[in-house]
């Protein structure tokens, strides 16, 4: 009875997101407010129907139903709950059930706490929200259905995949499509925006807020994934640059543009044009990421080709809405009003400039990731692009961007005066000139690159912190009035000083990881010791172990440094009893922000083992960089300003309301 | 300000066609590294499958195997630790170049992680050459998001 | 019939979230725009007053806010509602009778309704004797996936699942029982059986050192002995195959059910007349139609092409494929067997010499 509710609920679904996308359409064409609030009570049933749905399939997973298809083959009744759980957005059709699921989360969130909408904007923006998940619903009902039944069934399930129950690999698709779907709204509105042919300033705050909670989903998401690949896969790589990072990549990329032309355009009502262009743009590239991912092209154009349905499927959305709506794009967008005038030198044109390298920087990664895929298509040559591309055109796009961003904040709006701002830098700069310097003379005869690139990234650390000072006066006022005037200051205000740190921070860590990394590959017997970036580490002994379902060959190091035992570290190679499967436990060791890592190799028939050994210094701000950036995103979120109900007055201006 | 824009986009294309030219690696199988002469010394991946048998381990983590895609095989060279995955008659894709005596030294190897999901240049591969399992084009079609990402890597250098 | 009560209420909710708003006398209205700009203008009054912008800077965002709402404002003095009561009247239909029709049609076409659920809970208790095979063996899978280190789980499963046909789990199987059960014979060849089956039928070399290992550990292991002879015969060595299986058959108990079986890879390899053969035996392998014994030909030499395919470094057993072939009467597979050759031997320069000037003395231009 659960799976048939949770099937039936699902078709509700679509029945509610069939009426959702047509009646307040209708509705704000002929002005009937009544038709147009139908929009707001059939989203929040959809929510929860899907819902019901999803917590349906999650209690199949649970229960071990193998009368489920889904369930059958993606689960087993010895998974631990956890996995049991996590394993319903592991496979195809419960992440598209998940996405779904996410995508009438933010509906419905519009429509509950959207109060402040006017009625018609709110309208349509959850119409063409509805033509989104009609078209998912389709997608899922017809090719991709998680409740289809099995009349007999097995006494098992098939998926007992030791290699895919880890904590990090459960939690980071969710963030990711909170964040990937989370840009459905800013699309939503500006489509609705088109269609009433009417935006203004108000529009940009009220797009911001829900901009702003995608951006932190997807932030988290990724640094997320990026932490996983980074211990699970044994050999201490982050990044790859390989086809599914950067369909997450993308996204972020033009998200962060959007985040930036939004606030020009609520400030100063202009970039309008450009702003929607680059909410349709943020959307666009999530639902392309989700072809990538979900299409199965990537994997083997063979598995695309023999069971085209889905690709196929996938691509008609992708090309009616993108299509769709940079085609409404080019029709209205010229209707639209411009707005404010500026100087190229001012707050508004150094977002300009942060969007035009943010956007063609991920225009570069476009390239890099689909320029493979559309070669194969026209000619049959495979070829691939990897990390040596990407260092080529996207580091370079990246230095101007992060030179200029101290200069953003500091610079009025309209007309700014760049060596005014240039002369508050100076301080940043000096500090920045004095890291480059020491760093130079400490790895003399190294590389010039990373002196200058850690230099930079203090500088927009440094450039931050400078932005603050001056906001609260600070070294001009008494300390206790600076710290008032802190306390005062905007939260967004705090938001934008975290997030470009975070920027700084994440650039050292990726700097120094990167140039400094020592790397030791080698074979140890038990009592060998292995000298690596200072710190000695003794292999005690090998010993085999059992473990619940698994036997692991354990390796027992101490590490020392300068004579003094400072830890035990022990990776493991497990090998799984049931399954013909073995998997690499990395052992990390934590110094500061630095990290030591080994991992196991094979067993030589000297009683040795092969071992990688890695010194990664300040390895961990990577990942303390977008952590920052995302409370930046937090901080912001909670300002008052951008709140996501109603724009509440604040308490001295709400006794003055009368009097207006 | 469109001045400056056509800049940046400008220095974005330069830089664009530059890494192309410098930086795509061409993935070739076993049968046409023999017919196309790859010359010494040129950087591709090599994809097949690890032919069974031909696993020779030696000291300071040298390794050497055969990749053969059915109809041909090409002895490969590594030093380094492989993947968890790699394995006698699995899928694997090499990345390096020939040196002179037409041995393909790999300095990166990536396996294939779980039992079903296979590298897809090998699948293709596998498929033209008529040596496709169906069982791997289910896998293939399962492989998850999470399970692509999982594919280990083994690199030295 | 709670099934479908639940889905009629599910349906009802469904509709009714259609039609509340429909019969709102007061639908809401919405927010306005010149709210925002209310809101704009006491935050610059505020940043002003904080001095985080400066006084003339913060004058000029007042009068363009000002100017902004002053728009939004008289475009909100008219809200210009019509009420259109037949169009909403239209839509209440569709949802009352429209969307449980489709709903209902969809899931029809699409669901199982008769369908219970089955959580695992409430079978796993189904009784033994009625329980299909597949059903058993699930179960000790089961217990085993708890159990790992139950050597003797595992060897009473392996054979099972050799029977059924999954010989992968079935060599997963043996190696486990050989590790927590200990290391017998009968285990090794019963390992190595799993791995030919795994090749097709090829004694792969991991095959063939399990049934070393057999033999080593039990020089009488008659399964063991009978694949070293096969994989002998695959190697093309026949007199090597025969030398094993004759003592085979010799030492085979006379009423032990593979006797045949032997008898017949005997005759195979020609050597069929040995005193140790039973009568009936040469009587099963002499009567044996031409037809059948082309059958059994072609199978050998299929087996040496899928093994010459998994390593080509062979010459002489390229050599007598392409001479199989040409014996059998089909020139064309053996052109192929002839290309193949060349394209496995391409590195192997010595290789190839040998192979060409083998395939001249057959009288195949080189």
């Amino acid at each position: 009875m659960i799976a048939e509710a949770g099937h039936y609920a699902l078709v509700l679904a679509l029945a509610l997101a069939l009426i959702q996308s047509t009646v307040p359409v209708i509705g704000a064409r002929l002005r009937d407010p009544a038709l147009m609030n139908v929009a707001r009570s059939t989203a929040l049933a959809q929510l929860l129907f899907v819902g019901l749905s999803f917590l349906a399939l999650v209690t199949l997973h649970v229960t071990s139903d193998f009368s489920v298809a889904n369930v059958y083959e993606n689960s087993h009744s010895l998974k631990p709950l956890i996995y049991k759980i996590t394993g319903v957005w592991g496979n195809h059709e419960g992440s598209m059930l998940l996405w779904v699921s996410i995508l009438a989360l933010f509906g419905g969130m519009v429509a509950a706490f959207g109060n402040n909408l006017p009625l018609s904007l709110r309208s349509l923006a959850l119409a063409v929200q509805a033509w989104v998940s009609t078209a998912f619903y389709l997608f899922i009902l017809i090719t991709s259905n998680p409740f289809l039944r099995l009349a007999n069934a097995p006494i098992e399930g098939r998926d007992l995949n030791p290699v895919l129950q880890d904590p990090g690999l459960a939690i980071h698709p969710p963030m990711l499509y909170l964040g990937y779907v989370g840009f459905s709204i800013s699309f939503s509105f500006a489509v609705a925006a088109l269609i009433e042919g009417r935006i203004d300033a108000a529009w940009a705050r009220w797009v911001r807020p829900w901009t702003l909670m995608a951006w932190i989903f997807l932030t988290l998401g990724i640094a997320m994934g990026s932490y996983w690949a980074y211990y699970e896969l044994g050999w201490g790589g982050w990044w790859f640059w390989d086809p599914v990072e950067n369909a997450s990549l993308m996204p972020w990329l033009a998200g962060t543009a959007l985040l930036h032309s939004a606030v020009v355009m609520e400030k100063r009502n202009a970039l309008k044009v450009w702003t929607i262009l680059l909410a349709i743009l943020t959307f666009s590239l999530s639902l392309l990421g989700t072809f990538l991912v979900r299409s199965g092209v990537l994997t083997s154009v063979h598995a695309f080709a023999t069971d085209p349905t889905r690709g196929v499927f996938i691509l008609l959305i992708l090309c009616l809405f993108i299509g769709g709506s940079l085609s409404l794009y080019a029709w209205r967008a010229s209707a639209l009003k411009q707005g404010g005038l500026f100087a190229p030198i001012s707050r508004e044109g150094s977002l300009v400039l942060n969007n035009l390298l943010l956007t063609t920087a991920c225009a570069t990664v476009f390239i890099g990731t689909l320029y493979p895929l559309g070669l194969e298509v026209l000619t049959g040559e495979r070829i691939s692009v990897g990390a040596p591309f990407f260092n080529l055109t996207f580091a370079p796009l990246f230095v101007p961007l992060l030179l200029a961003v101290p200069f953003g904040p500091l610079l009025a709006w309209k007309r700014g005066d760049l060596l005014g701002a240039g002369q508050r830098l100076f301080a940043a700069g000096g500090v920045a000139l004095v890291t480059i310097a020491v760093l130079w003379a400490w790895t003399r005869g190294g590389s010039a690159f990373a002196p200058l690139a850690i230099g930079l990234a203090v500088f927009v650390i440094a450039g931050a912190l400078t932005d603050l000072a001056e906001r609260c006066m600070l070294f001009r006022v008494p300390l206790s009035i600076a710290f008032r005037r802190a306390r005062g200051l905007p939260r967004a205000s705090w938001g934008t000083v975290f997030a470009h740190a975070g920027v700084g921070v994440a650039l050292i860590g990726i700097v120094c990881e990167s140039t400094w990394n020592t790397e030791l590959i080698t074979t140890l017997k038990p009592n060998d010791v292995a000298k690596v970036a200072g710190y000695e580490l003794k292999l005690d002994n090998l010993a085999q172990r059992q473990g619940p379902n698994f036997a692991e060959l354990l390796a027992h190091f101490t590490v020392s440094e300068g004579g003094k035992t400072i830890g035990v570290m022990t990776p493991s190679k497990r090998n799984f009893t049931t399954r013909a499967a073995s998997t690499t436990e990395a052992a990390l060791m934590s110094r500061g922000v630095s990290q030591l890592y080994i991992s196991l190799g094979d067993a030589s028939a000297n009683g040795g083992i092969a071992v990688r050994i890695y010194h990664k210094p300040m390895v961990l701000l990577i990942w303390f960089g977008p952590v920052l950036m995302a409370f930046g995103g937090l901080l912001s979120l909670s300002d008052r300003r951008l709140r996501v109900g109603a724009p509440k007055p604040a308490k001295a201006s709400r006794s003055l309301q009368p009097a207006e | 300000m469109i001045g400056g824009a056509l800049l940046v986009l400008g220095i974005a294309v330069g830089l664009v066609l530059n890494a192309l030219r410098d930086s795509i690696v061409f993935f070739s199988t076993p049968v046409m590294v023999t017919e196309k002469h790859i010359p010494a010394g040129k950087r591709f991946r090599l994809g097949g499958l690890v032919e069974p048998g031909s696993v020779v381990r030696g000291d300071h983590l040298e390794v050497t195997f055969k990749v053969s895609d059915g109809s041909a095989s090409l002895p490969v060279t590594y030093q380094g630790i492989l993947p968890d995955l790699f394995r006698e008659g699995q899928g694997v894709v090499a990345e390096g170049s020939l040196n002179q005596a037409g041995v393909f030294k790999a300095d990166t190897v990536l396996a294939k992680h779980d039992e079903t999901y296979m590298p897809k240049d090998v699948a293709d591969a596998l498929k033209k050459q008529g040596h496709w399992k169906d069982d791997y084009g289910e896998g293939a079609k399962k492989a998850s998001q999470a399970e692509q990402a999982q594919q280990s890597r083994g690199v030295m250098q | 019939m709670s099934l479908w009560f639940l889905l009629a209420l599910m349906t009802a909710v469904a509709i009714f979230a259609v039609l509340w708003p429909l019969g709102r006398a007061t639908p809401s209205q919405g927010g306005r725009e010149s709210a925002v700009y209310k809101d704009q203008l006491t935050e610059v009054d505020r940043d002003v007053a904080a001095g985080l912008i400066p006084q003339s800077e913060g004058e000029a965002a007042r009068v363009e806010i000002g100017r902004r709402l002053l728009a939004a404002a008289d475009a909100e003095t008219d809200p210009q509602t019509t009420p259109r009561l037949g169009l909403r009247r239209t839509v209440a239909i569709i949802a009352l009778v429209g969307m449980p029709l489709m709903a209902g049609g969809l899931y029809l076409h699409l669901g199982s309704p008769a369908l219970p659920d089955m959580p695992l809970a409430s079978r796993a208790t189904a009784p033994v004797a009625t329980a299909s095979l597949d059903q058993l063996v699930g179960r000790v899978q089961t217990h085993l996936e708890k159990n790992p280190t139950d050597g003797r789980g595992w060897s009473v499963l392996a054979p099972v699942l050799e029977r059924l046909g999954r010989f992968d789990d079935a060599a997963q199987a043996y190696r486990n029982a050989i590790k927590y059960d200990g290391d017998t014979a009968a285990r090794r060849a019963g390992l190595g059986e799993s791995l030919v089956s795994v090749a097709n039928g090829v004694v792969t070399a991991d095959a063939k050192a399990e049934f070393d290992r057999a033999v080593a550990l039990d020089a009488k292991e008659a399964k063991a002995r009978y694949f070293l002879g096969l994989a002998a015969e695959q190697d093309g060595n026949r007199t090597q195959a025969a030398s094993i299986w004759q003592p085979l058959l010799a030492d085979a108990p006379p009423d032990a059910p593979w006797r045949p079986v032997v008898a017949a890879a005997l005759a195979r390899v020609g050597a069929a007349k040995v005193p140790a053969l039973s009568d009936d035996t040469i009587a099963s392998a002499q009567n044996m139609s031409e037809a059948d014994r082309t059958t059994m030909i072609r199978g050998m030499v299929d087996r040496l092409a899928t093994r010459l395919k998994q390593n080509g470094d062979d010459v002489e057993g390229w050599l007598r494929l392409v001479r199989a072939y040409k014996v059998l009467n089909d020139p064309e597979k053996s052109r192929t067997a002839r290309d193949d050759a060349r394209r496995a031997l391409g590195q192997n320069e010595a290789g190839l010499r040998q192979l060409n000037e083998g395939l001249k003395a057959m009288g195949i231009d080189g």
